[in-house]
Protein backbone atom coordinates (compact mmCIF):
# COMPACT_ATOMS: atom_id res chain seq x y z
CA UNK A 1 0.00 0.00 0.00
CA UNK A 2 3.10 2.32 0.97
CA UNK A 3 4.61 1.98 -2.11
CA UNK A 4 1.49 2.22 -4.15
CA UNK A 5 1.04 5.52 -2.72
CA UNK A 6 4.58 6.34 -3.55
CA UNK A 7 4.14 5.13 -6.90
CA UNK A 8 0.96 7.43 -7.09
CA UNK A 9 2.73 10.47 -5.68
CA UNK A 10 5.90 10.07 -8.08
CA UNK A 11 3.06 10.04 -11.07
CA UNK A 12 1.44 12.93 -10.11
CA UNK A 13 4.13 14.87 -9.36
CA UNK A 14 5.91 13.92 -12.78
CA UNK A 15 2.91 15.09 -14.67
CA UNK A 16 3.42 18.36 -13.05
CA UNK A 17 7.41 18.73 -13.67
CA UNK A 18 6.16 17.34 -17.19
CA UNK A 19 3.87 20.56 -17.35
CA UNK A 20 6.05 22.83 -15.61
CA UNK A 21 8.65 22.26 -18.40
CA UNK A 22 6.47 22.66 -20.99
CA UNK A 23 5.20 25.98 -20.23
CA UNK A 24 4.88 28.55 -21.73
CA UNK A 25 5.25 27.05 -25.02
CA UNK A 26 7.22 30.05 -26.55
CA UNK A 27 9.97 28.98 -24.02
CA UNK A 28 10.66 26.04 -25.97
CA UNK A 29 12.01 27.41 -28.81
CA UNK A 30 15.28 27.59 -27.94
CA UNK A 31 15.84 24.50 -26.84
CA UNK A 32 15.20 23.33 -30.15
CA UNK A 33 16.33 25.94 -31.87
CA UNK A 34 20.05 26.35 -30.75
CA UNK A 35 20.59 22.44 -32.08
CA UNK A 36 19.05 22.87 -35.39
CA UNK A 37 21.06 26.11 -35.79
CA UNK A 38 24.46 25.07 -34.97
CA UNK A 39 23.53 21.50 -37.24
CA UNK A 40 22.41 23.85 -40.18
CA UNK A 41 25.48 26.23 -39.92
CA UNK A 42 28.19 23.53 -39.05
CA UNK A 43 26.93 21.08 -41.61
CA UNK A 44 27.35 23.68 -44.18
CA UNK A 45 30.92 25.55 -43.58
CA UNK A 46 32.38 22.42 -42.30
CA UNK A 47 31.54 20.02 -45.71
CA UNK A 48 35.11 19.91 -46.98
CA UNK A 49 36.41 18.37 -43.83
CA UNK A 50 34.53 15.22 -44.84
CA UNK A 51 37.66 15.20 -47.65
CA UNK A 52 40.52 14.80 -44.44
CA UNK A 53 41.22 10.88 -43.17
CA UNK A 54 39.46 9.84 -40.34
CA UNK A 55 35.55 10.68 -41.74
CA UNK A 56 34.92 8.04 -43.70
CA UNK A 57 34.05 9.98 -46.57
CA UNK A 58 30.65 10.70 -44.99
CA UNK A 59 28.96 14.16 -45.32
CA UNK A 60 29.53 16.48 -42.18
CA UNK A 61 25.86 16.59 -41.41
CA UNK A 62 26.04 12.89 -40.70
CA UNK A 63 29.02 13.04 -38.88
CA UNK A 64 27.28 16.88 -36.83
CA UNK A 65 23.91 14.72 -35.85
CA UNK A 66 24.94 12.96 -32.81
CA UNK A 67 26.06 16.49 -31.11
CA UNK A 68 22.88 18.38 -32.43
CA UNK A 69 20.87 15.19 -30.42
CA UNK A 70 23.22 15.67 -27.53
CA UNK A 71 22.51 19.80 -27.66
CA UNK A 72 18.93 19.11 -27.69
CA UNK A 73 19.25 17.10 -24.25
CA UNK A 74 21.15 19.50 -22.88
CA UNK A 75 18.82 22.56 -23.49
CA UNK A 76 15.95 20.59 -22.37
CA UNK A 77 17.80 19.16 -18.97
CA UNK A 78 19.06 22.33 -17.90
CA UNK A 79 15.60 23.90 -17.47
CA UNK A 80 15.09 21.43 -14.63
CA UNK A 81 17.36 23.33 -12.13
CA UNK A 82 15.47 26.51 -13.21
CA UNK A 83 12.23 25.32 -12.36
CA UNK A 84 13.26 23.80 -8.79
CA UNK A 85 14.61 27.13 -8.14
CA UNK A 86 11.43 29.00 -9.04
CA UNK A 87 9.59 26.47 -6.75
CA UNK A 88 11.71 27.19 -3.81
CA UNK A 89 11.62 30.88 -4.40
CA UNK A 90 7.98 31.18 -4.86
CA UNK A 91 7.37 28.95 -1.94
CA UNK A 92 5.60 26.54 -3.78
CA UNK A 93 8.10 24.01 -2.51
CA UNK A 94 7.48 24.48 1.12
CA UNK A 95 3.39 23.67 -0.37
CA UNK A 96 4.98 20.32 -1.44
CA UNK A 97 7.20 19.67 1.48
CA UNK A 98 3.64 19.65 3.95
CA UNK A 99 1.95 17.69 2.43
CA UNK A 100 2.01 14.42 3.86
CA UNK A 101 4.32 12.85 0.88
CA UNK A 102 7.80 11.13 0.85
CA UNK A 103 9.70 14.15 0.31
CA UNK A 104 12.15 12.01 -2.42
CA UNK A 105 9.48 11.77 -4.28
CA UNK A 106 9.41 15.64 -5.33
CA UNK A 107 12.76 14.65 -7.18
CA UNK A 108 12.00 11.66 -8.50
CA UNK A 109 9.11 12.95 -10.34
CA UNK A 110 10.82 15.59 -11.58
CA UNK A 111 13.12 13.73 -12.85
CA UNK A 112 11.35 11.37 -15.13
CA UNK A 113 9.61 14.06 -16.19
CA UNK A 114 12.71 15.59 -17.09
CA UNK A 115 14.04 12.23 -18.79
CA UNK A 116 10.85 12.34 -21.17
CA UNK A 117 11.24 15.62 -21.87
CA UNK A 118 14.83 15.16 -22.84
CA UNK A 119 13.93 11.86 -25.14
CA UNK A 120 11.19 13.83 -26.89
CA UNK A 121 13.42 16.87 -27.61
CA UNK A 122 16.03 14.57 -28.90
CA UNK A 123 13.65 13.02 -30.83
CA UNK A 124 12.64 16.20 -32.59
CA UNK A 125 15.84 17.25 -33.54
CA UNK A 126 16.17 13.86 -35.06
CA UNK A 127 13.56 14.79 -36.95
CA UNK A 128 14.70 17.64 -38.45
CA UNK A 129 18.40 15.47 -39.37
CA UNK A 130 15.86 13.04 -41.10
CA UNK A 131 13.89 16.11 -42.89
CA UNK A 132 17.65 17.61 -43.81
CA UNK A 133 18.75 13.97 -45.53
CA UNK A 134 20.40 12.41 -42.61
CA UNK A 135 19.75 9.01 -41.19
CA UNK A 136 19.91 6.72 -38.52
CA UNK A 137 21.71 3.51 -40.23
CA UNK A 138 20.26 1.14 -36.94
CA UNK A 139 16.76 2.09 -37.76
CA UNK A 140 14.09 2.45 -35.46
CA UNK A 141 15.75 0.17 -33.06
CA UNK A 142 18.73 2.66 -32.47
CA UNK A 143 16.01 5.18 -32.60
CA UNK A 144 14.55 4.18 -29.37
CA UNK A 145 18.32 3.37 -28.25
CA UNK A 146 19.66 6.86 -29.14
CA UNK A 147 16.03 7.98 -26.89
CA UNK A 148 16.63 6.04 -24.11
CA UNK A 149 20.54 6.91 -23.71
CA UNK A 150 18.88 10.92 -24.73
CA UNK A 151 17.23 10.16 -21.63
CA UNK A 152 19.49 9.16 -19.10
CA UNK A 153 21.70 11.55 -19.62
CA UNK A 154 19.54 14.07 -19.23
CA UNK A 155 18.28 12.95 -16.29
CA UNK A 156 22.42 13.06 -14.84
CA UNK A 157 22.73 16.62 -16.77
CA UNK A 158 19.36 17.88 -14.87
CA UNK A 159 21.03 16.65 -11.34
CA UNK A 160 23.70 19.48 -11.94
CA UNK A 161 21.21 22.08 -11.86
CA UNK A 162 18.90 21.23 -9.49
CA UNK A 163 22.01 20.66 -6.69
CA UNK A 164 22.69 24.25 -7.80
CA UNK A 165 19.71 25.42 -7.01
CA UNK A 166 19.16 23.17 -4.03
CA UNK A 167 22.30 24.79 -2.51
CA UNK A 168 21.98 28.00 -3.50
CA UNK A 169 18.11 28.82 -3.80
CA UNK A 170 18.87 31.56 -6.03
CA UNK A 171 17.73 31.63 -10.36
CA UNK A 172 20.98 33.43 -11.66
CA UNK A 173 23.02 31.26 -9.42
CA UNK A 174 21.22 27.95 -11.10
CA UNK A 175 21.42 29.79 -14.59
CA UNK A 176 24.69 30.43 -14.47
CA UNK A 177 24.98 26.08 -15.03
CA UNK A 178 24.25 26.91 -18.40
CA UNK A 179 27.96 27.42 -19.23
CA UNK A 180 29.42 23.81 -17.96
CA UNK A 181 27.68 23.14 -21.68
CA UNK A 182 30.48 24.60 -23.29
CA UNK A 183 33.35 22.93 -22.51
CA UNK A 184 31.27 19.71 -21.90
CA UNK A 185 29.47 19.82 -25.63
CA UNK A 186 32.84 20.91 -27.48
CA UNK A 187 35.40 19.73 -25.90
CA UNK A 188 34.85 16.12 -27.11
CA UNK A 189 34.59 14.88 -30.57
CA UNK A 190 31.94 16.78 -31.42
CA UNK A 191 34.01 18.89 -34.71
CA UNK A 192 36.47 16.14 -35.18
CA UNK A 193 36.85 12.47 -34.80
CA UNK A 194 39.77 11.76 -32.03
CA UNK A 195 42.12 10.51 -34.61
CA UNK A 196 42.50 13.98 -35.54
CA UNK A 197 43.19 15.41 -32.26
CA UNK A 198 46.32 15.45 -30.46
CA UNK A 199 47.83 17.08 -27.51
CA UNK A 200 46.46 18.37 -24.22
CA UNK A 201 43.17 19.03 -26.66
CA UNK A 202 43.08 15.08 -27.06
CA UNK A 203 43.37 14.01 -23.41
CA UNK A 204 40.88 16.59 -22.38
CA UNK A 205 38.45 15.16 -25.20
CA UNK A 206 39.45 11.41 -23.53
CA UNK A 207 38.62 12.70 -20.13
CA UNK A 208 35.76 14.41 -20.77
CA UNK A 209 32.80 11.85 -20.14
CA UNK A 210 30.48 13.29 -22.72
CA UNK A 211 32.70 12.28 -25.30
CA UNK A 212 32.14 8.52 -24.96
CA UNK A 213 27.90 9.46 -24.79
CA UNK A 214 28.48 11.03 -28.00
CA UNK A 215 30.50 7.94 -29.69
CA UNK A 216 27.45 6.10 -28.30
CA UNK A 217 24.97 8.25 -30.40
CA UNK A 218 27.04 8.63 -33.11
CA UNK A 219 27.68 4.94 -33.41
CA UNK A 220 23.59 4.88 -33.82
CA UNK A 221 23.39 7.31 -36.01
CA UNK A 222 25.90 6.75 -38.50
CA UNK A 223 28.36 4.17 -37.51
CA UNK A 224 26.24 1.43 -36.98
CA UNK A 225 25.76 -1.25 -33.65
CA UNK A 226 29.25 -0.76 -32.36
CA UNK A 227 28.09 -2.06 -29.06
CA UNK A 228 31.50 -1.71 -27.02
CA UNK A 229 30.62 1.77 -28.14
CA UNK A 230 27.17 2.11 -26.97
CA UNK A 231 27.77 0.04 -24.23
CA UNK A 232 30.34 2.51 -22.58
CA UNK A 233 28.12 5.42 -23.62
CA UNK A 234 25.41 3.81 -21.11
CA UNK A 235 27.51 2.97 -18.51
CA UNK A 236 29.27 6.54 -18.55
CA UNK A 237 25.70 8.07 -18.86
CA UNK A 238 24.47 5.75 -15.51
CA UNK A 239 28.32 6.59 -14.11
CA UNK A 240 27.33 10.03 -13.78
CA UNK A 241 23.73 9.88 -13.20
CA UNK A 242 24.91 8.53 -10.12
CA UNK A 243 27.45 11.58 -9.31
CA UNK A 244 24.91 14.33 -10.43
CA UNK A 245 21.65 12.57 -9.03
CA UNK A 246 23.24 11.81 -5.86
CA UNK A 247 24.49 15.35 -5.07
CA UNK A 248 20.68 16.47 -5.93
CA UNK A 249 19.39 13.92 -3.53
CA UNK A 250 22.45 14.83 -0.50
CA UNK A 251 21.33 18.75 -1.63
CA UNK A 252 17.77 18.05 -0.75
CA UNK A 253 18.32 15.91 2.07
CA UNK A 254 19.90 19.02 3.55
CA UNK A 255 17.66 21.41 2.41
CA UNK A 256 14.29 19.52 3.95
CA UNK A 257 16.36 18.09 7.25
CA UNK B 1 -7.75 12.33 23.27
CA UNK B 2 -6.44 15.68 24.45
CA UNK B 3 -9.05 18.30 24.58
CA UNK B 4 -6.34 20.57 22.80
CA UNK B 5 -5.24 20.92 19.12
CA UNK B 6 -2.10 22.24 19.84
CA UNK B 7 0.24 21.69 23.02
CA UNK B 8 3.57 23.73 22.86
CA UNK B 9 6.06 23.35 25.92
CA UNK B 10 9.22 25.30 26.29
CA UNK B 11 9.39 25.23 22.40
CA UNK B 12 13.44 27.05 21.45
CA UNK B 13 14.27 27.87 18.13
CA UNK B 14 17.89 28.96 17.42
CA UNK B 15 19.90 29.96 14.38
CA UNK B 16 23.50 29.83 15.50
CA UNK B 17 23.86 32.35 18.36
CA UNK B 18 20.35 34.02 17.47
CA UNK B 19 17.17 32.66 19.42
CA UNK B 20 14.33 33.74 17.14
CA UNK B 21 11.86 31.49 19.79
CA UNK B 22 12.78 31.70 23.15
CA UNK B 23 10.70 29.24 25.24
CA UNK B 24 7.80 29.91 24.72
CA UNK B 25 4.55 27.41 25.80
CA UNK B 26 1.72 27.47 25.27
CA UNK B 27 -2.17 25.40 24.12
CA UNK B 28 -4.43 26.28 21.58
CA UNK B 29 -8.30 24.71 22.42
CA UNK B 30 -9.92 22.49 19.76
CA UNK B 31 -11.91 24.39 17.80
CA UNK B 32 -10.87 28.00 19.27
CA UNK B 33 -9.17 31.08 16.75
CA UNK B 34 -6.01 31.75 18.91
CA UNK B 35 -3.94 34.80 17.32
CA UNK B 36 -0.15 35.37 17.67
CA UNK B 37 -0.22 39.17 17.56
CA UNK B 38 3.47 40.82 17.31
CA UNK B 39 5.89 42.93 14.91
CA UNK B 40 7.48 41.76 11.89
CA UNK B 41 10.49 39.30 12.83
CA UNK B 42 9.39 38.68 16.53
CA UNK B 43 9.09 34.81 16.18
CA UNK B 44 5.70 33.93 14.86
CA UNK B 45 6.29 32.41 11.51
CA UNK B 46 9.33 30.36 12.66
CA UNK B 47 6.27 29.27 15.46
CA UNK B 48 4.40 28.24 12.78
CA UNK B 49 6.97 26.90 10.51
CA UNK B 50 7.39 24.58 13.50
CA UNK B 51 4.02 23.93 13.63
CA UNK B 52 3.78 22.55 10.17
CA UNK B 53 6.50 20.83 10.01
CA UNK B 54 8.58 23.03 7.74
CA UNK B 55 11.41 23.66 10.47
CA UNK B 56 13.36 21.37 12.84
CA UNK B 57 13.10 23.07 16.61
CA UNK B 58 15.94 23.16 18.41
CA UNK B 59 14.75 21.94 21.92
CA UNK B 60 11.06 21.83 23.59
CA UNK B 61 8.50 19.87 22.59
CA UNK B 62 5.21 20.44 20.01
CA UNK B 63 2.34 18.52 19.29
CA UNK B 64 0.03 19.46 16.98
CA UNK B 65 -3.45 17.18 16.79
CA UNK B 66 -2.05 14.90 19.45
CA UNK B 67 0.79 13.63 17.43
CA UNK B 68 4.60 14.87 18.14
CA UNK B 69 5.80 17.35 14.99
CA UNK B 70 9.38 15.47 14.71
CA UNK B 71 8.20 11.88 15.14
CA UNK B 72 5.45 11.83 13.29
CA UNK B 73 5.28 14.88 10.50
CA UNK B 74 2.96 13.27 8.07
CA UNK B 75 -0.06 12.17 10.72
CA UNK B 76 0.78 15.90 11.33
CA UNK B 77 0.72 17.08 7.63
CA UNK B 78 -3.12 15.21 6.73
CA UNK B 79 -4.74 17.35 9.71
CA UNK B 80 -2.97 21.01 9.09
CA UNK B 81 -3.39 23.37 6.59
CA UNK B 82 -0.86 25.86 6.22
CA UNK B 83 -1.40 29.43 4.36
CA UNK B 84 1.70 30.51 4.08
CA UNK B 85 2.29 34.34 4.31
CA UNK B 86 4.10 34.28 0.54
CA UNK B 87 1.19 33.02 -1.31
CA UNK B 88 2.62 29.72 -2.69
CA UNK B 89 0.89 28.69 -6.12
CA UNK B 90 2.28 26.78 -9.08
CA UNK B 91 1.82 29.78 -11.36
CA UNK B 92 2.27 28.13 -14.83
CA UNK B 93 -0.68 26.05 -13.98
CA UNK B 94 -4.60 26.83 -13.32
CA UNK B 95 -6.90 27.06 -10.30
CA UNK B 96 -8.11 23.64 -11.48
CA UNK B 97 -4.80 21.98 -11.51
CA UNK B 98 -3.27 23.42 -8.62
CA UNK B 99 -6.21 22.55 -6.40
CA UNK B 100 -6.62 18.59 -8.00
CA UNK B 101 -3.26 18.31 -7.43
CA UNK B 102 -3.11 19.06 -3.73
CA UNK B 103 -6.16 16.96 -3.77
CA UNK B 104 -4.19 13.92 -4.93
CA UNK B 105 -1.35 14.37 -3.18
CA UNK B 106 -3.50 14.36 0.13
CA UNK B 107 -4.54 11.46 -0.58
CA UNK B 108 -8.04 11.79 -2.48
CA UNK B 109 -8.80 10.03 -5.38
CA UNK B 110 -8.45 12.09 -8.60
CA UNK B 111 -12.45 11.89 -9.16
CA UNK B 112 -12.52 13.52 -5.46
CA UNK B 113 -9.92 16.07 -5.78
CA UNK B 114 -12.06 17.63 -8.88
CA UNK B 115 -15.07 17.41 -7.02
CA UNK B 116 -13.37 19.02 -3.77
CA UNK B 117 -11.91 21.55 -5.97
CA UNK B 118 -14.75 22.74 -8.04
CA UNK B 119 -16.55 23.16 -4.56
CA UNK B 120 -13.91 25.00 -3.19
CA UNK B 121 -13.46 26.95 -6.16
CA UNK B 122 -17.40 27.83 -5.74
CA UNK B 123 -17.01 29.07 -2.13
CA UNK B 124 -14.11 31.39 -2.78
CA UNK B 125 -15.41 32.66 -5.53
CA UNK B 126 -13.39 31.90 -8.57
CA UNK B 127 -15.30 28.99 -10.80
CA UNK B 128 -15.40 32.08 -13.78
CA UNK B 129 -11.39 31.74 -13.75
CA UNK B 130 -10.89 28.28 -12.92
CA UNK B 131 -9.23 27.41 -16.49
CA UNK B 132 -7.31 30.40 -16.30
CA UNK B 133 -3.50 30.50 -15.61
CA UNK B 134 -2.79 31.58 -11.90
CA UNK B 135 -0.29 34.20 -13.00
CA UNK B 136 -3.41 35.91 -14.52
CA UNK B 137 -4.56 36.20 -11.17
CA UNK B 138 -5.18 39.59 -8.65
CA UNK B 139 -3.45 39.33 -5.47
CA UNK B 140 -6.89 38.63 -4.00
CA UNK B 141 -7.71 35.92 -5.80
CA UNK B 142 -4.65 34.37 -5.60
CA UNK B 143 -4.67 34.55 -2.00
CA UNK B 144 -8.48 33.00 -1.92
CA UNK B 145 -7.20 30.27 -4.49
CA UNK B 146 -4.04 29.72 -1.98
CA UNK B 147 -6.91 29.43 0.87
CA UNK B 148 -8.98 26.73 -1.21
CA UNK B 149 -5.55 24.90 -1.60
CA UNK B 150 -5.40 24.67 2.26
CA UNK B 151 -8.42 23.62 3.01
CA UNK B 152 -8.64 20.44 0.20
CA UNK B 153 -8.16 17.89 2.26
CA UNK B 154 -10.43 19.11 4.81
CA UNK B 155 -7.78 19.93 7.66
CA UNK B 156 -8.78 20.23 11.43
CA UNK B 157 -6.50 22.52 11.96
CA UNK B 158 -5.37 25.89 10.01
CA UNK B 159 -2.15 27.72 10.14
CA UNK B 160 -2.83 31.54 8.73
CA UNK B 161 0.67 33.36 8.44
CA UNK B 162 -0.52 37.20 8.01
CA UNK B 163 -3.81 35.76 5.52
CA UNK B 164 -4.85 39.34 4.58
CA UNK B 165 -1.30 41.28 4.27
CA UNK B 166 -1.47 43.61 1.16
CA UNK B 167 -5.17 43.24 0.30
CA UNK B 168 -7.76 45.82 0.28
CA UNK B 169 -10.31 46.32 3.04
CA UNK B 170 -12.88 44.72 1.25
CA UNK B 171 -10.80 41.58 -0.11
CA UNK B 172 -9.70 41.23 3.61
CA UNK B 173 -13.35 41.43 4.81
CA UNK B 174 -14.07 38.28 2.40
CA UNK B 175 -11.30 36.49 3.92
CA UNK B 176 -12.44 37.14 7.46
CA UNK B 177 -15.65 35.85 6.69
CA UNK B 178 -14.93 32.96 5.61
CA UNK B 179 -12.13 31.87 8.25
CA UNK B 180 -15.13 32.56 11.29
CA UNK B 181 -17.79 30.40 9.14
CA UNK B 182 -14.75 27.71 9.46
CA UNK B 183 -13.95 28.22 12.65
CA UNK B 184 -17.65 27.70 13.73
CA UNK B 185 -17.87 24.49 11.89
CA UNK B 186 -15.42 23.03 13.81
CA UNK B 187 -11.56 23.97 12.22
CA UNK B 188 -9.26 25.18 15.01
CA UNK B 189 -7.76 28.22 13.39
CA UNK B 190 -4.54 29.81 14.68
CA UNK B 191 -3.49 32.98 12.60
CA UNK B 192 -0.44 35.29 12.56
CA UNK B 193 -0.81 39.05 12.53
CA UNK B 194 0.68 42.60 12.89
CA UNK B 195 -2.80 43.80 12.33
CA UNK B 196 -4.30 44.63 15.52
CA UNK B 197 -8.17 45.04 14.38
CA UNK B 198 -7.61 41.88 12.36
CA UNK B 199 -6.51 39.98 15.68
CA UNK B 200 -9.34 41.84 17.93
CA UNK B 201 -12.19 41.01 15.06
CA UNK B 202 -11.26 37.15 14.65
CA UNK B 203 -9.17 35.62 17.16
CA UNK B 204 -10.92 34.78 20.99
CA UNK B 205 -7.41 34.04 22.47
CA UNK B 206 -4.32 36.41 21.99
CA UNK B 207 -0.60 36.00 22.12
CA UNK B 208 1.46 38.86 21.76
CA UNK B 209 4.96 37.89 20.71
CA UNK B 210 7.89 40.36 20.97
CA UNK B 211 11.40 39.14 20.60
CA UNK B 212 10.53 34.98 20.76
CA UNK B 213 9.05 35.25 23.55
CA UNK B 214 5.45 35.33 24.54
CA UNK B 215 5.03 38.56 26.38
CA UNK B 216 1.39 38.13 27.44
CA UNK B 217 -1.86 35.91 26.44
CA UNK B 218 -5.50 35.88 27.12
CA UNK B 219 -8.94 36.79 25.45
CA UNK B 220 -8.79 40.33 24.04
CA UNK B 221 -11.30 41.44 26.60
CA UNK B 222 -9.12 40.05 29.47
CA UNK B 223 -6.22 41.70 27.93
CA UNK B 224 -7.86 45.44 27.49
CA UNK B 225 -8.80 44.73 30.93
CA UNK B 226 -5.65 44.39 32.18
CA UNK B 227 -4.50 47.80 30.92
CA UNK B 228 -6.62 48.95 34.40
CA UNK B 229 -9.92 49.94 32.60
CA UNK B 230 -10.93 52.54 30.10
CA UNK B 231 -9.82 55.97 29.22
CA UNK B 232 -11.30 59.07 29.62
CA UNK B 233 -10.07 62.16 27.53
CA UNK B 234 -11.44 65.17 28.61
CA UNK B 235 -10.98 68.48 25.56
CA UNK B 236 -10.82 72.00 26.95
CA UNK B 237 -10.97 75.39 24.97
CA UNK B 238 -7.48 76.24 26.01
CA UNK B 239 -4.20 74.37 27.12
CA UNK B 240 -4.21 77.02 30.77
CA UNK B 241 -7.72 75.66 31.60
CA UNK B 242 -6.51 71.43 30.85
CA UNK B 243 -3.16 72.24 33.22
CA UNK B 244 -6.18 73.88 35.64
CA UNK B 245 -8.00 70.96 35.79
CA UNK B 246 -5.19 68.33 36.55
CA UNK B 247 -4.98 69.33 40.26
CA UNK B 248 -8.73 69.25 40.22
CA UNK B 249 -9.58 65.83 38.16
CA UNK B 250 -6.77 64.12 40.24
CA UNK B 251 -8.04 63.11 43.69
CA UNK B 252 -11.03 61.67 41.41
CA UNK B 253 -8.21 59.23 39.68
CA UNK B 254 -7.80 56.18 41.89
CA UNK B 255 -4.07 56.94 42.39
CA UNK B 256 -3.21 57.72 38.25
CA UNK B 257 -2.05 61.50 37.32
CA UNK B 258 -4.28 62.33 33.98
CA UNK B 259 -1.72 63.51 30.94
CA UNK B 260 -2.47 66.57 29.34
CA UNK B 261 -1.39 67.18 25.38
CA UNK B 262 -1.94 70.79 24.80
CA UNK B 263 -5.51 71.17 25.51
CA UNK B 264 -6.72 67.22 26.12
CA UNK B 265 -6.40 65.81 29.42
CA UNK B 266 -6.40 61.93 29.25
CA UNK B 267 -6.39 59.34 31.88
CA UNK B 268 -7.05 55.58 31.93
CA UNK B 269 -9.84 54.39 35.02
CA UNK B 270 -11.42 51.41 36.05
CA UNK B 271 -15.31 52.41 35.73
CA UNK B 272 -15.57 55.49 33.61
CA UNK B 273 -19.18 55.55 33.60
CA UNK B 274 -18.83 56.08 37.46
CA UNK B 275 -16.24 58.64 37.77
CA UNK B 276 -17.00 60.82 34.39
CA UNK B 277 -20.05 62.54 36.32
CA UNK B 278 -18.58 63.21 39.33
CA UNK B 279 -15.37 64.61 37.18
CA UNK B 280 -17.74 66.82 35.42
CA UNK B 281 -19.29 68.37 38.80
CA UNK B 282 -16.36 68.97 39.70
CA UNK B 283 -15.05 71.03 36.79
CA UNK B 284 -17.79 73.00 37.17
CA UNK B 285 -17.68 74.03 40.70
CA UNK B 286 -14.45 74.84 39.81
CA UNK B 287 -15.38 77.09 37.17
CA UNK B 288 -13.70 74.50 34.06
CA UNK B 289 -15.95 73.60 31.60
CA UNK B 290 -14.43 70.77 29.02
CA UNK B 291 -15.81 71.07 25.16
CA UNK B 292 -16.14 67.67 25.19
CA UNK B 293 -16.22 64.15 27.32
CA UNK B 294 -14.80 60.92 25.71
CA UNK B 295 -14.80 57.28 27.21
CA UNK B 296 -13.07 54.86 24.64
CA UNK B 297 -12.29 51.39 25.08
CA UNK B 298 -8.42 50.61 25.28
CA UNK B 299 -7.65 48.63 22.07
CA UNK B 300 -4.80 45.74 21.87
CA UNK B 301 -2.42 48.23 20.43
CA UNK B 302 -2.79 50.17 23.67
CA UNK B 303 -2.36 47.26 25.39
CA UNK B 304 0.84 46.03 23.09
CA UNK B 305 2.90 49.29 23.99
CA UNK B 306 2.32 49.21 27.51
CA UNK B 307 3.34 45.61 27.52
CA UNK B 308 6.08 46.14 25.39
CA UNK B 309 7.19 49.61 25.23
CA UNK B 310 6.89 50.07 21.69
CA UNK B 311 4.39 49.66 18.48
CA UNK B 312 3.39 46.57 16.93
CA UNK B 313 4.22 48.28 13.78
CA UNK B 314 8.12 48.81 14.36
CA UNK B 315 9.97 45.89 12.79
CA UNK B 316 12.35 43.54 14.97
CA UNK B 317 15.92 45.02 13.31
CA UNK B 318 17.96 42.28 15.57
CA UNK B 319 16.23 39.63 13.63
CA UNK B 320 16.31 41.60 10.18
CA UNK B 321 19.52 42.44 10.18
CA UNK B 322 21.09 39.21 10.84
CA UNK B 323 19.18 38.25 7.77
CA UNK B 324 17.80 34.80 8.55
CA UNK B 325 17.00 32.07 6.09
CA UNK B 326 15.04 29.29 7.00
CA UNK B 327 16.22 27.37 3.21
CA UNK B 328 19.79 28.18 4.63
CA UNK B 329 19.05 27.01 8.04
CA UNK B 330 17.53 24.16 7.75
CA UNK B 331 13.78 22.53 8.23
CA UNK B 332 12.27 19.28 7.64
Amino acid sequence: MQTLNFLREIKYLFIRGLKQSLRPVPALIPSLFMPAFFLIIFSAAFTSLINLPGFSGKSYLVFYAPVAILQAIFFSSGDAGIDLVVDITSGYFDKLLIAPIRHVSIIIGKLIGVGLRAAVQAGIVILIILLMGGKIVTGLPGLLVILLLGGLFGMAWSGIGMTIALLTKNQRATQSSFILFFPFTFITTAQLPLSLLSGWYKTAVQLNPVTYILEAFRSLTSNGWQTHTIWVGFMVAAGVAVLTIGSTLLSFRKTVS
Amino acid sequence: MSEHSIEVNHLVKKYGGFTAVNNISFTVAKGDFFGFLGPNGAGKTTTLRILSTLLRKTSGEVKVAGYDVDREPNAVRRKIGFAMQDISLDNLASGWENLQLLGVLYGLSPADARKRAGELLGVVGLSKVADKWVTSYSGGMRRRLDLAGVLMHDPEILFLDEPTQGLDPQARRIIWDYLRKLNNEGSTVVLTTHYMEEADALCRELAFIDKGTIVRSGTPAKLKAQLGGEQIILTFGSADQAEKAIAVVTPLLEKETPAVTENRLQATVKEAGKIAPKVITKLESAKLFPASINITQPTLEDIFVKLVGHTIQEEDESNLIKGRDPFVEGRM
